[in-house]
């Protein structure tokens, strides 16, 4: 179970940095400071799988940065069953698995090595990793190119092995920041496939997506984030009534359109 | 920390580029081009020795025994012209026609009675850094006035066992009390510093780059910052991985400029190496490591930094070329003649150590001054260190 209240972040804007006349236009611009994110607040329980939607950017990049503690929030709250993520942010790693379409890989390191490493930044015992190593890779059918370089791999190689990476320590919450975007069929597959799973297990997974399909077959809430906002928060099927056609795309357009503060 | 260290190591150690800059260059590439720039160095210099000089000389009846000893000597090379004027002979060089003219005035007499100087006029190129025709001609010159001199003299009554009490009256024997240690120490010491530091830097800019903006440009940096591992334990362990190539790369290459003079002095009969070794003795050996471990931690901390902050690699090699002049620039300054360790310079980071280096090779360096510099540097490190670690904690140099 993880719940947001009320994130807000705002970046400094240095002072040479011209904007553009619809960046000026924004409403998140006050004074020197861009407010990226203004109030996004949102739950995710057990078995859950929470898509977050919203244009391009939105805010919701920064969202899942506060969440998995990579930033700092300027206000509010991320719970993590029940424990405060920003007050105790090592012990809140702990507990979160990461994983975005454009996090990399070291190159020069092997699958196993590579998956290895972030098990011991996570504190795990050698034992402990190798068994959980060996089963992830069962699981995702790893074992023949596990001694292999990231260099010397398919995207869709990469792929697992980064999901690999993102879970070996048994996060209660998976993040996953667009994590189909730019991948082939297969990979992507793989991508959801790895999804379904987490969800039959019971963790609660939020990803961001602009892949509408995606939401339909996997997703049981729906947020969307306009200007920093969290617009629509909401069952799959109440985001679906918002459309008279029931059709995700319309839903999400009138969603934005709705209001914008 | 030691979890980000052994794994940066390992993944440097499997990377082609980092066992270039690190080992390979000092191993071998350096000793192979010094010592092939020594070998074009010889060769150029034996060559000009060799070479034949075409000559014109004008009136050189009027000196036969100069005129015969230039056309005998084997570097030279009599050629017949016409021309006399200067200007003419000056066009003739410039159309390589000859190298060198040799002007001798019409009314010099040898036996002339009366005692005038006489204005001879060499015209040749000297442009060349190597001038060997100046050379020849002023040996021969030496030996054709001395001859003039010793009859003039004797023309004047002077016995030839008094000519030598004329021309030179007094005479000096030096006596050095500089020790050879001192000499060599001058000599050398300055270039200690001037080779190890830009190697020290050129080992560690390399894996900094890797490491810093590299992670970011191939995207593992976020996961990394959302370990449960503190970020100073992140850039700490990342610190000393760059401090630990740098130093083992400027190791590397004193093992090896060690065993090739060994190698070669051996050859050579000369043993400079265990000279150097027994002039120097461990405790001043350890003093100069004490110097620049403080200094690489500093251009380890600096490189880092920056490397974090950039974008990219590529950003990164912009930042840190420059930083490269930088450290430069106080090491050619400690080479340069009559730079001495003084409280002014001991307070201009790595000149300072550039110089402390010379002084202990030298042996004559003051302690308080070493204790100053040394306590200095070491403040410095420690304050880039805070600075690097501090730098790794903002979110607007993290995340640009």
């Amino acid at each position: 179970m993880i719940q947001i209240n009320q994130l807000a972040k705002a970046f400094a804007i240095s002072k040479n940095n011209k904007l553009s006349d619809s960046e000026k236009n924004d409403v998140r611009y006050g004074g020197d400071r861009f407010h990226s994110v203004r109030e996004v607040s949102f739950s995710c329980g057990a078995g859950e799988v929470l898509a977050l939607l919203g244009p391009n950017g939105a805010g919701k990049t920064t969202t899942l940065r506060l969440l998995s503690t990579a930033l700092q929030p300027d206000s509010g709250s991320v719970l993590i069953d029940g424990q405060d993520v920003i007050k105790k942010p090592l012990q809140a790693r702990k507990r979160i698995g990461f994983l975005s379409s454009s996090t990399g890989l070291y190159g020069r390191l092997t699958a196993r090595e590579n998956v290895a490493y972030f098990g011991r930044l996570h504190g795990m015992s050698e034992n402990a990793l190798n068994e959980r190593i060996d089963e992830l890779f069962s699981l995702l059918q790893m074992h023949e190119f596990a001694n292999r370089r990231a260099d010397n791999m398919s995207t869709g190689m990469k792929q697992k092995t980064a999901i690999a990476r993102a879970v070996v320590h048994s996060p209660k919450v998976v993040v996953l920041d667009e994590p189909t975007t730019g991948l082939d069929i297969m990979t992507v597959q793989t991508v959801l496939d790895f999804i379904r799973s987490l969800k039959q297990q019971g963790t609660p997974v939020i990803f961001s997506t602009h892949h509408l399909d995606e939401v339909a077959a996997l997703c049981d809430k729906v947020v969307v984030i306009n200007a920093g906002i969290s617009a629509f928060n909401g069952s799959l099927e109440e985001f679906r009534q918002l459309s008279p056609t029931a059709d995700l795309r319309q839903a999400f357009l009138q969603v934005l359109n709705k209001e914008v503060v | 920390m030691w979890q980000v260290y052994q794994k940066e190591l390992l993944e440097l150690m499997r990377d082609k580029k980092t066992l270039m800059f690190v080992v390979l260059l000092p191993l071998l590439i350096f000793p192979l081009l010094f010592g092939l720039m020594g070998l074009v160095m010889s060769n150029v210099s034996r060559q000009a020795e060799a070479e034949e000089h075409r000559y014109v000389i004008i009136n050189a009846e009027r000196a036969p025994a100069f005129a015969d000893a230039l056309f005998y000597h084997k570097n030279f090379k009599k050629v017949e012209t016409e021309l006399t004027a200067a200007e003419d002979l000056k066009q003739a060089i410039r159309d390589d026609k000859f190298d060198v003219a040799i002007v001798i005035p019409a009314d010099f007499d040898v036996s002339a009675e009366n005692l005038n100087q006489s204005k001879w006029q060499l015209i040749h190129n000297s442009s060349s850094q190597l001038d060997m025709i100046s050379k020849h001609f002023n040996d021969l010159l030496k030996t054709f006035s001395k001859k003039l001199q010793q009859d003039k003299l004797a023309g004047l009554g002077v016995s030839s066992d008094k000519v030598a009490a004329v021309l030179e009256p007094v005479t000096v024997e030096r006596i050095n009390t500089a020790e050879s240690r001192e000499n060599i120490g001058e000599k050398i010491g300055g270039f200690i510093a001037y080779l190890l530091v830009p190697l020290v830097l050129a080992g560690a800019s390399y894996p900094a780059m890797d490491i810093g903006a590299g992670e970011k440009e191939r995207g593992t940096l976020e996961t990394l910052l959302i370990c449960p591992i503190s970020r100073s334990a992140i850039v700490l362990g990342k610190f000393l991985t760059v401090l630990t190539t740098g130093l083992v790369s400027a190791a590397l290459t004193v093992i090896s400029f060690g065993g090739w003079g060994y190698l070669i002095g051996s050859m050579a009969g000369v043993d400079v190496v265990a000279k150097t070794m027994e002039t120097l003795g461990f405790i001043d050996l350890t003093l100069i490591l004490a110097l620049l471990l403080p200094l690489s931690a500093i251009f380890a901390a600096l490189l880092l930094s920056l490397s974090i902050y950039a974008r990219s690699y590529k950003e990164a090699q912009n930042y840190i070329g420059p930083v490269t002049m930088v450290v430069f620039m106080p090491l050619v300054v400690a080479i340069l003649p009559g730079v001495e360790l003084n409280w002014k310079t001991a307070m201009v980071p790595v000149l300072n150590v550039a110089l402390s280096i010379k002084e202990l090779v030298k042996g004559t360096i003051d302690y308080l001054l070493l204790a100053a510099v040394l306590g200095s540097t070491l403040l410095i490190a420690a304050a880039a260190i805070a600075f690097c670690v501090s730098w790794f904690q903002k979110e607007k140099v993290l995340f640009r």
